[in-house]
């Protein structure tokens, strides 16, 4: 029998025979995947080069697409990032696994250099074009402007239409793709959660964006506070496998042992070579240079290590958001009644450094849909993930709280109801995805204890805001069956009784003293629970003397519109009022509640 | 604090009622002036409150009361009762007679015509019945003497031998002799005390079967035309006809009175229980409504295994037949009825149940000779006769 001939092939033609695994597998995937990926990109740029991030998305339908079923969408993101030398164009959008950020250990959106690649491919395989890309650096003087395609059996960027143009800005990356999709606006795998969920998490992002059948929106940035992504810190070694710690070695060249183990790994220091020397390492061994170890050191050497007690790792290496910059983010949301928003501390989650920030807040114009579910967004290192939600750690954890105890609805085991967002972003270097296409994350049993304990957090400060609510529902609840009933009771036994007049009129004012007793009971309650909210917005640093946080501002519509940050629909850019002070929890507005009967009542 | 009690009156006459309820509103009224929170107490019907005492037979209701203090969460409730009670005082004022579902348009076409009264509204008719309801415990009456009555549901009732004489509401008499009815069954009244009953010759026993179905089957195979006796059909769980038409039939005629039905803890429980001594929702009708001498002929477990009778094993995912066993465990705990030990025999055959989780309906008797039709009736006859019943 003939043998079979072994061939190799290129990366970029393995992805884009598998596309799917990357997030293409559906045309609505398609567009979102395309669209984040080029959003991911221009912010970890901004963010690098410490410039405040303004980013200009352009969603258009432009036709039927060559798919059966799908659209032909144009995604344009326009970025006011550093810019990409002409040099590294085709490596950014033309190759895949080309990435400045491949394994360093740092908390940026993209990590192994797939995900625009793939999205130029996905361009080219649906539309015969690559990706049109206009960049400029500081040090250029006008604009390259090319189309970048993938050479598919050399995974290598292919430059064409490449001429140099004017452009109106100092620096900056303009990226355009036509491809096959479908547009999903609403919902939770929609556009609009898409693009809320991306401000939300990038409080210093100002967002311009068009989408089909809607004028252009303005989001504009609620804090000019660039978020410093922390150093990488040396690996640990109770995170690694043998052959990554041998690999490791490599990259230190002719130095020995003990000096390797000391600089090249965190936790590992002086008192740590002596427990080795204790668990049986020879302290030769530790003196020979590392080049010179065969396996089997290697082997006795890892080992060892694994066995003696290191320090948890470093939790330096995590980038939070923070409570204030959430606080104010959240506003941008829509009208918000009231939220809560917790950073928990940095912690370590199956010796990985991870940090945990959840957000919750109340929709006003949600408030017609309390029997569905909450609406659920999901944060890894500030991407938003919008599919395949039911494995994902986030939401594991939070079908495990019990959220009856802080006055939501929900059904056994499920996620609460009620018209609330709940945001929760999970930030760590090494974020264990369940899939290539990174939707879900791996809902291990400590991250998802850690996800809880935070959500528990935002939970009890949210029940104070609920408990008031609910303490005004039951005062209102009581004047108005004071108001209803009280007359309809008295007037039916009285018909029955055949009563004059001058009993019914002291029976009704006999009844109105002791139900308006009751009332004004429900009155302290509501004002007890309003104190006990308040005291703890005080002591929490969320009471905030910019009344704009509590009173809802007017617009000239005579809506009410939550400030700061209000989202305008129009093409200019408003700078938002700032609060001065952090705020954790905050409501937004309180209703009016008047004792009609309060005078009777007080006879 | 005062309290408003329909107790004392216990013992009144049902034309009482409308001066009774004169003097609770009266009362209302008066504590509504002086500003004091008045408390009415109506008769908790539940089984916590139910007691049997094998010498009367039925469950009684204990002392137990469930107060309704006014108050800003009651003041609906309160303000719903004396709406309808107005309406049933109307009613047994003028004659008028009407069904829970009647009074509930009733009420809905009162609130529609007057806009005042739209806080009361009724959202289905669950709610205006838990009003009546709760009405009848305050006044410890029936509905029935409130004008308001059930469906004539089940009781079809065939005999050669039985003479039923109806005082009609003029002074009228009607004579009803069954025996004449051809295969047309009587089918009793909701208040069937006022009937008097006599035999045309000695009437051995009446059997009530659970199955309507089965009960025309027997009567169409001439188990009526063979034996002297009365057969009845209670259509499942006993309406209050059937219940009421019982009591007169063992108050009347003295005859051995038989229950037939499937073997399983919803009969037992809910059938031949609220039959024999009524139910604990119904404390306060009881004494009216039970007939204590109606003796559980089967199916029985050892007749399973004498006639070799199909049974199946009771469905773990029927939430009626779970919730049955379920309930039943309960009532041994709980159910006084079950826990005296005058009825050991019965609650050992709810242990039975429980310990081997099957069931045997009444019609696998028909499995024993499919060829010939008699067999249910023989074996039937038979238990009688050798006295297998408990």
């Amino acid at each position: 029998m003939a043998q079979n001939k072994i061939t190799t092939s290129s990366t970029a033609e393995y992805f884009s025979k598998n596309l799917q695994q990357v997030g293409f597998s559906s045309p609505t995937k398609a567009v979102l995947t395309t669209l984040k990926e080029a959003v991911d990109n221009s912010l970890d740029a901004c963010e690098e080069h410490g410039i405040l991030p303004e980013i200009e998305v352009e969603i258009e339908k432009k036709g039927a697409g060559s798919l059966k079923g799908s659209d032909q969408i144009r995604i344009k993101v326009v970025d006011n990032g550093p810019g990409i030398d002409a040099d590294d164009v085709t490596k950014v959008y033309g190759e895949y696994l080309a990435s400045s950020k491949f394994g360093r250990g740092k908390c940026s959106r993209g990590q192994q250099g797939i995900g625009i690649s793939a999205a130029t491919t996905w361009a080219q395989l649906t539309n015969a074009a690559g990706a049109r890309v206009i960049t400029k650096t500081k040090n250029m003087r006008k604009a390259l402007s090319c189309i970048v395609e993938v050479d598919i059996k050399n995974n290598k960027g292919v430059i064409k239409s490449k001429e140099t143009i004017d452009w109106d800005r100092p620096n900056g990356t303009s990226v355009e793709f036509i491809i096959d999709g479908r547009l999903q606006m609403n919902g939770e795998a929609g556009l609009y959660s898409y693009l809320n969920g991306t401000t939300l998490v990038n409080p210093h992002l100002t967002l311009h964006y068009t989408v089909p059948e809607s004028e252009k929106v303005t989001v504009e940035r609620v804090s000019t506070v660039i978020p410093e992504i922390p150093a990488a810190v040396e690996p640990h070694p109770h995170t690694m496998k043998l052959g990554e710690f041998i690999a490791h070695s490599h990259l230190f060249g002719r130095v020995k042992v003990n000096s390797w183990l000391k600089k090249s790994f965190s936790r590992v220091h002086e008192g740590t070579l002596k427990d080795l020397v204790s668990a049986g390492i020879k302290n030769s061994l530790l003196e020979k240079n590392v080049d010179a170890l065969n396996e089997a050191d290697f082997k006795q050497l890892f080992m060892a290590i694994q066995n003696i007690q290191l320090m948890a790792p470093s939790t330096k290496s995590v980038l939070m958001i923070g409570e204030e910059a959430l606080s104010k983010s959240i506003n941008r949301l829509g009208k918000v009644d009231f939220f809560s928003v917790v950073t928990r501390k940095p912690t370590i989650c199956d010796f990985k450094p991870v940090e945990v920030e959840v957000a919750i807040a109340r929709l006003d114009e949600k408030a017609m849909e309390n029997d569905s579910p909450i609406q659920v967004l999901r944060f890894a290192n500030r991407v938003p993930l919008q599919f395949d939600k039911a494995a994902c750690a986030i939401v594991q954890a939070i079908q495990t709280v019990n959220w009856r105890s802080y006055g939501l609805a929900q059904p056994k085991e499920s996620l609460p109801l009620g018209p609330y967002i709940m945001a929760i972003s999970v930030v760590s270097p090494f974020i264990k995805f369940k899939n290539a296409s990174k939707e879900t994350i791996d809902a291990s049993d400590e991250l998802v204890e850690e996800i809880r304990r935070a959500l528990i957090q935002a939970g009890q400060r949210l029940s104070r805001h609920i408990r008031r609510e609910d303490k005004a529902n039951e005062l209102e609840e009581k004047i108005r069956h004071i108001e209803q009933f009280g007359p309809i009771l008295v007037e039916a036994l009285c018909r029955i009784t055949n009563a004059p007049d001058s009993r019914k009129k002291r029976a009704e004012e006999g009844l109105l003293k002791l139900l308006g007793r009751e009332a004004r009971d429900a009155e302290l309650a509501l004002k007890h629970a309003e104190t006990s909210l308040d005291q703890h917005l005080v002591k929490t640093g969320a009471k905030s003397d910019d009344k704009s946080l509590e009173e809802p501002a007017q617009d000239e519509e005579g809506e009410s519109s939550p400030v700061p940050g209000k989202k305008s629909k129009s093409t200019t850019s408003k700078s938002a009022p700032k609060p001065k002070e952090k705020s954790s929890a905050a409501p937004s507005k309180k209703p009016k509640i008047i004792l009609p009967n309060a005078k009777q009542a007080k006879k | 604090m005062s309290k408003i009690m329909a107790q004392a009156y216990s013992t009144r006459a049902t034309q009482d009622l409308p001066k009774i309820s004169k003097e609770i509103c009266n009362a209302l009224i008066k504590d509504l002036e002086e500003a004091k929170r008045p408390v009415l107490y109506a008769t908790k019907c539940s089984l916590d409150n139910a007691l049997y005492d094998h010498r009367i037979g039925f469950l009684k209701p204990g002392d137990k009361k469930v107060a309704t203090e006014l108050n800003v969460s009651s003041v609906k409730k309160m303000s719903r009762a004396i709406f309808l009670l107005e309406v049933l005082l109307k009613n047994v004022d003028t004659g008028g007679v009407n069904t829970k579902r009647e009074l509930y348009y009733m009420a809905k076409g009162r609130i529609k015509n007057d806009s005042s009264l739209k806080p009361l509204d009724f959202a289905d008719q669950d709610e205006s019945d838990a009003i009546i309801d709760f009405i009848c415990e305050m006044l410890e009456c029936y509905r029935e003497d409130l004008n308001c009555y059930a469906n004539d549901r089940g009781g079809q009732t065939y005999s050669q031998q039985l003479i039923v004489t109806e005082t009609l509401v003029d002074g009228d008499k009607a004579v009803i002799d069954l025996s004449k009815l051809g295969t047309t069954s009587f089918q009793p009244k909701n208040r069937p005390q006022n009937l008097k009953l006599s035999a045309s010759k000695k009437i051995d026993f009446c059997l009530i079967v659970e199955s309507e179905g089965t009960a025309n089957t027997l009567v169409a195979n001439g188990f009526t035309k063979r034996h002297n006796c009365i057969l009845m059909g209670a259509q499942g769980v006993p309406s209050n006809a059937v219940r009421a038409w019982c009591k007169t039939i063992q108050d009347q005629l003295s005859v051995p009175m038989y229950f037939f039905g499937d073997l399983d803890a919803y009969t037992l429980q809910n059938i031949y229980r609220t039959l024999k001594a009524g139910s604990a929702a119904s404390l306060i009708r009881n004494s009216d409504y039970s007939a204590p001498d109606v003796k559980f002929l089967g199916v029985l477990p050892e007749d399973i295994k004498k006639y070799d009778l199909l049974d199946y094993p009771v469905k773990e995912n029927d939430a009626q037949e779970v919730r049955a066993l379920k309930k039943a465990q309960d009532a041994l705990k709980n159910d006084p009825f079950f826990q005296d030990k005058r009825n050991k025999e019965l609650a050992k055959i709810l242990g039975w149940l429980l310990t081997n989780k099957r069931r045997c309906e009444q019609q696998s008797f028909f499995s024993v000779n499919p060829n010939d039709p008699q067999t249910p009736e023989k074996i039937i006859v038979e238990k009688i006769k050798r006295g297998v019943y408990v």
